[in-house]
């Protein structure tokens, strides 16, 4: 019992001492086991945040999923939206569209789509508005840049259609490059009070790629056996592969850094241990078994591989929220699961570190490196 | 003396050296991989994002506004026309090496009859099928719209044509048949079935030439779909080039932007509108910002990891060695020249594995790259980019020489002779 309690206490003052007399080659250990650490901590949490980041972005391609009345039917139920909002999920932006051609003053026909402007808003952050109506506002209309040309009074749109006459107030011009030029966007309710016609389309945006697509495609074809629910092919499909392609790419590039960061701290590391050659022989020749020396340096390495995690990842996690910061504007929080895969990439290396130059001093005779070689 | 001293340097200790050469040569590595694959990460994702289709449309200035819903034209607009011959001009634009495809279109009505016998008026659309437009350019419908499935094969010349998977169920045609057109007094041979997704499933895709002639509009097309590369929109790119003072004018001229290839596109073409198509150029942008910039910050953080690495193993390298330094030191050499010949050494290391990293390096970016992003041409030109080599090789001078100046510092300072009887 007594002997356990010394070596113990020989171990930890040798521990000590070791780390501080050698302040340098200490700290430049310390500076590798850290900037491993910190390295794989900051890819990891970008790693694990990375899809649903990417699958953010491509929120600004617009719906994903269209629904349509069945042709030869008076339109969609009165219910569908709800139904299809309940039915996809919260996560998603569902906005329905009823569609008449009228006429305007100066007697073109044009297309007059009736929708929602705050889901319309939500589901097209690529299209260029110079002001959005407001959802209070049910007298407004947004004009389509092209549609625009062919209307007298932007201030006063007049539209006719079946004979009945509307007047609208036109709050801003549409820019989208798409069909949607060549319409005159207004009210649901003032859209239903004019014409009469009920929505035959809903736009809807499910966010998360092609899984969350087809599952939800088939969820929607349920609730609605009659409409026809179409995917849109090409956002669905380049989705996809984009989002997989940037991960393949981000998988080879943690692999790649983290390979050589493991390597070159595995080099440093061993270079330290081996540089004391002579330690290892003094301590042998004063009675030290080979256990004894190699759970030594083993101690030694572990107690900086932890002192490297500790500081690694606070230094990692705030480099990765950085990072996030800045490429995606939203932050990526610190992750406490990479911990584990950190610590234990960490100890890897510092036990290799360590256990990979005893080979080389085991074949090492204490009395003839003592001597000066 | 000084090139013996650092040849022997390199022959005794080739397990020192070999350490801190690798150290370096994993360094640059990783460095020069990242790089390349950075740099070539914009062309790569916006060959992807070509799934999306065109980002510019031209259309005639018009008299009338396109009464369409769903795609499908409720009220064809007749009129006002393009010319074919026009799109040629396409080629004398500054940016005409950044147009990578293009696909113009007439709309018409064709007459035919059903199976049964009875007449109907299917909707067709002239469209190019992998049209020769540059010596080096194919292109057409096809292309742009990557996502159109077809079972069977394009038309190849103007008695040919494909069916929307809808309209050959309608009218239950398969590939082989032929559809007769009785008013035109000609026949087409359906040489494919086309499932697309959207409203072109009800329509007749023939060659444009054939669709000109049926329609009696020579030389006429109503749109066109132009695929371009372009650099993601910034706040001078929304600029109105007409605002602009000439200097700033030409500025803006001369960039990649969307809105400037438009712009080029309706000087070109007399009497055409062009714009970019919001849905797929903004949010491409986007995208493809977010993915370089992801690369570029990956980049550095490889080169700070790689940087370390490379500064640890140098100093590492110096330390061992203070014993030698004392005896150097104790034998009448002055600082400079130990100095010196450690950093002769740390360059040479540098340009070494400096060099066979990025050897290294750019074949482990070429095999990631075709890994990935799957039929690429690699040739020796692609896989190694010049420009790399030096700025990796400096990189490591840099990285080593700064890693290995403290180490050298500190050991200068120190009393030789403590350093030869600690060592002792």
């Amino acid at each position: 019992m007594k002997t356990t309690v010394k070596t113990h206490l020989t171990f930890t003052t040798m521990l000590r001492r070791s780390l501080i007399h050698r302040r340098g080659r200490s700290f430049s250990a310390l500076v590798a086991m850290t900037v491993s650490a910190a390295v794989a901590t900051a890819l990891l949490t970008l790693y694990a945040d990375l899809d649903a980041k990417l699958h953010k972005e491509f929120r600004s391609f617009g719906a994903n999923i269209v629904v349509t009345a069945p042709t030869g039917s008076k339109g969609l139920p009165e219910d569908a939206l709800a139904r299809i909002k309940t039915a996809a999920g919260p996560d998603a932006i569902a906005a329905e569209f009823a569609y008449a051609v009228a006429t305007t003053d100066r007697g073109t026909s044009v297309v007059v789509a009736g929708t929602d402007f705050d889901a319309l808003r939500r589901l097209n952050a690529s299209w260029q508005v110079d002001a959005w109506p407001t959802a209070a506002d049910t007298n407004a209309a947004l004009l389509g840049q092209r549609a625009a040309n062919f209307i007298a009074d932007e201030r006063a749109v007049k539209l006719t259609f079946a004979g009945k006459d509307i007047t609208l107030r036109g709050v801003g011009r549409l820019k989208t490059g798409g069909d949607e030029d060549s319409r005159i966007y207004i009210p649901t309710s003032a859209f239903h009070a004019w014409t009469n016609v009920a929505p035959t389309v809903i736009e809807l945006q499910i966010p998360g790629g092609a899984v969350n697509v087809e599952s939800a495609l088939t969820r929607l074809q349920h609730e609605l056996p009659d409409a026809k629910v179409e995917p849109v092919r090409q956002l669905v499909e380049g989705e996809s592969r984009i989002v997989d392609k940037t991960h393949a790419l981000m998988y080879g590039a943690v692999l790649l850094i983290a390979l050589t960061v493991a390597v070159s701290v595995l080099a440093t590391l061993s270079a330290s241990v081996l540089e004391r050659r002579r330690d290892f022989a003094l301590m042998k020749a004063l009675g030290g078994s080979q256990t004894q020396l190699m759970g030594m340096f083993l101690l030694e390495a572990l107690v900086l591989a932890l002192a490297g995690v500790a500081v690694g990842f606070v230094i990692g996690s705030a480099a990765a929220w950085i990072i996030s910061q800045v490429n995606f504007h939203t932050a990526s929080q610190p992750r406490i699961g990479v911990l584990p895969l950190v610590l234990l990439l960490n100890v890897l290396i510092a036990a290799m570190a360590a256990l990979f130059p005893v080979r080389v001093l085991r074949g090492l005779q204490p009395a003839a490196l003592l001597k000066g070689e | 003396m000084f090139f013996r001293l650092l040849m022997e340097s390199f022959r005794r200790q080739r397990r020192r050296k070999a350490l801190a050469g690798l150290a370096i040569l994993l360094g640059t590595t990783a460095v020069t991989a990242m790089l390349a694959l950075a740099l070539t990460i914009g062309d790569r994702i916006h060959n992807e994002l070509a799934v999306y289709g065109a980002n510019i449309i031209v259309f005639p200035t018009a008299e009338q506004l396109d009464v369409k819903i769903g795609g499908v034209d409720v009220k064809p607009a007749s009129g006002s026309f393009l010319k074919e011959t026009d799109l040629s001009k396409l080629k004398t634009i500054f940016w005409a090496n950044n147009i990578t495809g293009l696909s113009p279109e007439l709309p018409l009505t064709i007459n035919t009859s059903t199976a049964g016998g009875s007449p109907i008026a299917i909707s067709a659309l002239g469209l190019w099928f992998n049209h020769p437009f540059t010596d080096t350019l194919k292109t057409g419908a096809p292309s742009l719209h990557p996502w159109w499935k077809i079972n069977g094969a394009w038309p190849t010349s103007n008695d040919q044509a494909v069916i929307g998977s809808a309209l050959a169920t309608k009218l239950n045609l398969h590939t082989g048949d032929t559809l007769a057109l009785p008013e035109l007094a000609s026949h087409l041979t359906i040489t494919g079935v086309v499932s697309t997704g959207d409203a072109t499933e009800n329509q007749l895709l023939l060659p444009l030439s054939a669709a000109q002639t049926f329609a009696n509009l020579p030389n006429s097309i109503s749109r066109v779909e132009v695929s371009a590369r372009t650099k993601p929109e910034d706040a001078f790119a929304r600029k109105d080039p007409d605002t602009l003072s000439p200097k700033l004018r030409e500025v803006w001229y001369c960039r990649p932007y969307a809105n400037s290839i438009a712009y080029q596109i309706r000087e070109a073409i007399p009497g055409s509108q062009a714009e970019q198509v919001r849905r797929v150029e903004q949010s491409e942008g986007t995208v493809l910002a977010r993915i370089s910039g992801l690369m570029w910050l990956i980049c550095a953080a490889a080169l700070l990891a790689a940087g370390f690495a490379v500064s640890a193993a140098m100093a590492t390298a110096i330390l061992e060695r203070q014993g030698e330094i004392g005896l150097m030191r104790s034998l009448g050499a002055s600082k400079g020249a130990i100095a010196m010949l450690f950093y002769a050494e740390t360059g040479l290391l540098a340009i070494i594995g400096g060099t066979l990293g990025y050897l290294l390096g750019s074949g482990l970016a070429a095999w990631l790259g075709a890994r990935i992003f799957a039929n690429e041409a690699v040739t020796l030109g692609t896989v190694l980019n010049p420009v790399l080599l030096p700025v990796i090789v400096a990189l490591a001078l840099v990285v080593a020489i700064a890693g290995s100046t403290p180490s050298i510092r500190t050991t200068l300072k120190m009393n030789p002779s403590e350093i030869l009887r600690a060592d002792a």
